[in-house]
């Protein structure tokens, strides 16, 4: 395999160039049935890219007095990075003479905590007190969903006994049926759903970024091409957790799966008000916790 | 009631008017206020209205007005205080709502008041020169204070050290008009609460005794985008209280009708605000489809979406056709559906009724108080409504309609409260609609020549509760004072006790629940995204600073 | 290609009331709702000014608004239009004899285009916001 196959598959297809663009459209969906949704016409089709351009290349990037320089530009970049990482990551899976690093559930999990984390230490770095309020909520909406999520992910090793890397896990799938059909997979199924909900901050647990409460929350101090990359990051995951969740439960990934997972995302965005903090941990950790913890002894029973 | 009263301020009475069956003036002197206050307040539970300050040239003049809700008489106490120094017993400590009314004619009129620690500027900013009372009649009209150069963002001090301070404001997303709440918060529990308002002042009450009277309704009209009928309409009431006239019929009709649309387009708007700032963008925006059917409607009756201008001294300036009824009666019911709609939604939703319940609670002691008005005092289970007690010249005696009131004071509750009237003024709408069909076209206003001396007040319940219009005349073309006091002016204030022990998010909901408008509130006044440069105590030492630098320049 | 012609498709509003009515206020968020939807044009209100490239003023500047607003021009990341909205903010208005009245908004900050009414209808925000960009793209 030549190194120019290999820069191909990483930069462009199924890569970053790939991710970006299919983020974008699906943020452009996103927009769009949220419209049709609220009686509206919606925006354009390339809606999102203009928004991009506008940022990276039109708008000046201010840096508010007395914030830590440094860390202040590299947060956004970092979390950008490790979304471009994860996407490449989950996306080359399907490319059977692929010869690079092969993700397993491990790291994937971690990189995408990633962007959450940096979206704390944007909210602590930036001194202003909404984003700090903003980061602390972030903070404890991490803590709250990431055990609900282990919890979702252990279901899926326990069914495929034993398998971590995510070709193992397809392999798996494609030999008998997709995880999603036995009881404990569909239990794991729902639960990575509302996890993804959180994990993308939409309603109802768009507490960190809440405008009506903390104007943006985190991002309240950045602008231009640092905002332009917390969009960026923005518009991968939406389109790289719906295909993670989608590899381990519908057994693998294609424009239909992609679409149901999407369009639920945003109906169960719109039909609900915002949670509060206090109730969105008391949510996963008191009812989604112990539901998983069934649906890990009912995988280990083999259901 | 009026024998009791007599019986027992007794020799405390100066003089006892009656200008007309329910508007009584009490003078006393200044030493009883404290005493008379006391009797009306607590042991005949009347409900204080809010104070005005007049300018007499010799001497001051501060009414306190009380009303009487179960019969719409207006207890009017009138009390005097020299102009050298001019001061009065406060009142703050038997009535809480009295707070911002005192700090506001302290600094509109400089009349201190005895036993009032807390006398710091309420509209007026910082750099507002020392000694220099805008409402006093020395202060000319038109007149405008130079801004000094250098000028910071301050924010108020006394906040101890280790918590935070959540601005909400004054230029916030939350509301779309200035406001200033500084939250108090430790974690996400928020301990307390400073409200700063003034950045939507803009001096009506001065401009108003610059205007003739016909003038002085568009200048009303603008006082608030969303109340824009209700103030011309205390405005017009409180003329004709004064000139003692009966206005015909049909604009009455006419009157009660513009007033009610108004008042289902701004419930509309508030539940649509309301499902906005839970984070229910699409509450939102069917709320505010449905608004548009009723600003249609407003449109083809007064030819613009809002500012109506329908009100005048004497009748209405607009007639509606007969031949125009029923199209506009279709068109009305047909956003009963939508109702039934948001009914339900409210009545059903588990994550609204989560957000909701027992959230911001304002209990009826508190409620009594504070002197709330209007659907932040009727889900605390105070049954007053203007419009069944006291507006002469509307229809409102003449149709029947009820008032919905709860018992538990939360969001909910007053979400519920809100719903409910907008059927109750479809209800009153059709009515009127139908009688306007039996009386002749054409028959709208009284012609009136000219305002004789005296004094009236006007009420009428706006969808926030009851404004208050006091005009005085000497008889020339403009009036001598016009006091106005907008409902959110007395509701807002009530987040000290309803917003403080929840969490932030509670907080924002609360804050919007009173429905609050600074617009009117300052009358004369909106939120801003506020962003701290420094950190807490730099700003206190800035504001320090500042106000070191305004001493030493106001000494030069 | 013209740099502007890009910001062009894709405006977010922050909203500065300063003393307004209010009505100005409410178009504002009306002309978002479902009857004239201006996301269509890829306009959509902010919350924070960091964000903005049009900075929409209503109500006539009030003292305690006036430092407020230099602030918040200061902060924006340039380019920024500046548009001012309603009678009041063009002119002072009705409340142009008023006590705690500071100076009209073009004498604080520099505007690029005043769109006047009492409230300006939904039309005619429209309209205004299309002559913005036609100006922004160098077309007036």
């Amino acid at each position: 395999m030549s190194i120019g196959k290999l820069i191909f598959n990483f930069l462009i297809y199924p890569g970053f160039i790939f991710v970006l663009l299919v983020g974008g459209i699906a943020s452009f969906l996103e927009r769009k049935i949220t419209a049709r949704i609220q009686w509206r016409v919606g925006p354009p089709f390339l809606q999102p890219f203009y928004d991009l351009l506008k940022l990276f290349f039109v708008k000046e990037t201010v840096i508010p007095e007395g914030v830590n320089i440094p860390f202040f530009i590299l947060v956004p970049v970092i979390a950008f990075s490790s979304a471009v990482l994860t996407s490449v990551l989950i996306t080359n899976i399907f490319i059977k003479s692929f010869q690079g690093f092969t993700a397993d559930l491990i790291v994937i999990v971690y990189l995408f905590t990633i962007p959450s984390l940096c979206v704390i230490f944007a909210g602590a770095v930036s001194k202003n007190p909404l984003s700090s309020l903003g980061s602390s909520r972030e903070m404890k909406l991490i803590l709250s969903y990431e055990l609900v999520f282990w919890t979702s992910l252990s279901i899926v090793i326990i069914k495929t006994g034993g398998k971590i890397t995510l070709r193992d896990i397809l392999t798996f799938q494609e030999n008998s049926k997709p995880i999603v059909f036995s009881l404990s997979g569909f239990i794991a199924f729902i639960l990575s759903l509302i996890v993804m909900q959180a994990k993308l901050g939409k309603v109802p647990f768009d507490i960190s970024e809440a405008e009506q409460e903390l104007i943006a929350g985190p991002y309240i101090e950045y602008s231009g091409a640092l905002l332009g990359f917390f969009k960026v990051t923005h518009y991968i995951l939406l389109f790289s957790l719906p295909a993670f969740i989608s590899v381990l439960f519908l057994g693998g990934l294609n424009i239909f799966k992609y679409l149901l997972l999407l369009i639920f995302i945003i109906v169960f965005e719109n039909t609900n008000p915002r949670l509060k903090i206090t109730q969105a941990i008391r949510f996963f950790w008191f009812y989604l916790f112990p539901l998983g913890i069934i649906g890990i002894i009912l995988a280990v029973k083999g259901l | 009631m009026k024998e009791k009263i007599k019986e027992r301020l007794r020799e405390r009475i100066v003089k006892w008017e009656e200008k007309s069956k329910r508007r009584f003036y009490i003078q006393i002197k200044k030493e009883d206020l404290k005493e008379v206050v006391k009797i009306l307040f607590r042991d005949f539970g009347f409900r204080f209205c809010t104070a005005t300050g007049v300018d007499n040239i010799k001497n001051f003049e501060v009414i306190y007005h009380f009303s009487d809700d179960r019969t719409g008489i207006l207890y009017n106490l009138r009390v005097f205080t020299d102009r050298e120094k001019p001061s009065l017993p406060t009142i703050t400590d038997i009535i809480k709502g009295a707070k911002w009314i005192e700090r506001e004619i302290h600094e509109l009129f400089g009349i201190g008041f005895e036993g009032n620690s807390d006398l710091r500027r309420l509209l007026l900013d910082e750099s507002w020169p020392e000694g220099v009372y805008p409402l006093r009649k020395d202060y000319e009209y038109g007149r405008r204070e130079e801004l000094p150069d250098s000028l910071t963002c301050s924010i108020s001090e006394g906040v101890k050290e280790g918590r935070t301070v959540i601005p909400i404001g004054p230029y916030h997303p939350l509301q779309e008009e200035p406001e200033f709440f500084e939250l108090e918060v430790f974690g996400e529990k928020v301990i307390g609460i400073n409200i700063n308002i003034g950045y939507n002042h803009r001096g009506i009450e001065k401009l108003s005794e610059g205007k003739h009277w016909d003038q002085v309704t568009f200048l009303v009209e603008r006082i608030c985008g969303i109340c824009s009928t209700s103030h011309p309409f205390a405005y017009v009431l409180a003329v004709e209280d004064l000139l003692n006239l009966e206005i015909p019929e049909r604009a009455k009709y006419i009157r009660s009708i513009i007033g009610e649309l108004e008042r289902i387009h701004s419930h509309l708007l508030w539940l649509g605000l309301a499902g906005h700032f839970l984070g229910y963008n699409t509450v939102w925006m069917w709320a505010w489809k449905t608004r548009e059917v009723i600003l249609d409607i407003c449109e083809q009756i007064s030819g613009n979406r809002n500012h109506y201008a329908m009100m005048k001294i004497g009748g209405v300036r607009r007639d509606i056709l007969n031949s125009e009824v029923d199209g506009i009666k279709s068109k009305l019911n047909s956003i009963i559906s939508a109702l039934n709609l948001f009914k339900k939604a409210v009545e059903d939703d588990p994550v609204i009724h989560a957000r909701t319940k027992n959230v911001g609670v304002l209990t009826k002691e508190e409620a009594i108080n504070y002197c709330v008005v209007g659907p932040t005092a009727r889900p605390s289970g105070i049954s007053t409504d203007i419009r069944k007690i006291d507006i002469k010249n509307s229809a409102y005696p003449l149709i029947e309609f009820d008032v919905p009131v709860l018992n538990n004071g939360d969001v909910y509750d007053k979400i519920v409260v809100r719903v409910l009237e907008m059927y109750e003024s479809v209800k009153i709408i059709n009515q009127c609609l139908d009688r306007l069909k039996d009386l002749k076209e054409g028959d709208i206003c009284e012609e009136v020549r000219e305002i004789p001396p005296g004094e009236g007040i006007g009420r009428y319940e706006a969808p926030r509760g009851e404004v208050f219009h006091y005009v005085r005349s000497d008889g020339g073309n403009t009036p001598t004072r016009h006091k106005i006091r907008a409902p959110s002016y007395m509701n807002v204030l009530s987040n000290e006790v309803s917003a403080v022990g929840g969490t932030v998010s509670d907080a924002a909901i609360t804050l919007a629940a009173v429905d609050p408008c600074y617009c009117c509130t300052e009358r004369i006044q909106a939120v801003e995204f506020n962003k701290v440069k420094y950190r807490w105590d730099d700003l206190i030492k800035l504001s320090q600073e500042k106000t070191k630098k305004i001493r030493k320049r106001l000494r030069e | 290609m013209n740099k502007l012609k890009i910001l062009t498709k894709s405006i977010w509003v922050f909203h500065f009331a300063s003393g307004p009515c209010n009505n100005c206020d409410i178009e504002i968020l009306d002309i978002l709702t479902p009857r004239f939807d201006v996301e269509r044009f890829g306009i959509k209100l902010v919350g924070s000014i960091k964000h903005a490239d049009c900075l929409l003023i209503t109500g006539m500047l009030t003292r305690k608004g006036v430092v407020r607003l230099k602030e918040i021009y200061e902060m924006a990341p340039k380019p920024i239009a500046v548009v001012c909205f309603g009678s009041c903010a063009s002119s002072q208005g009705i409340f142009k004899n008023s006590y705690n009245r500071a100076v009209p908004v073009d004498e604080v900050i520099p505007v690029s285009a005043y769109i006047p009414g009492c409230p300006p209808r939904p039309e005619a925000i429209i309209d205004g916001i299309v002559k913005v960009v036609k100006k922004l793209r160098g077309e007036i």
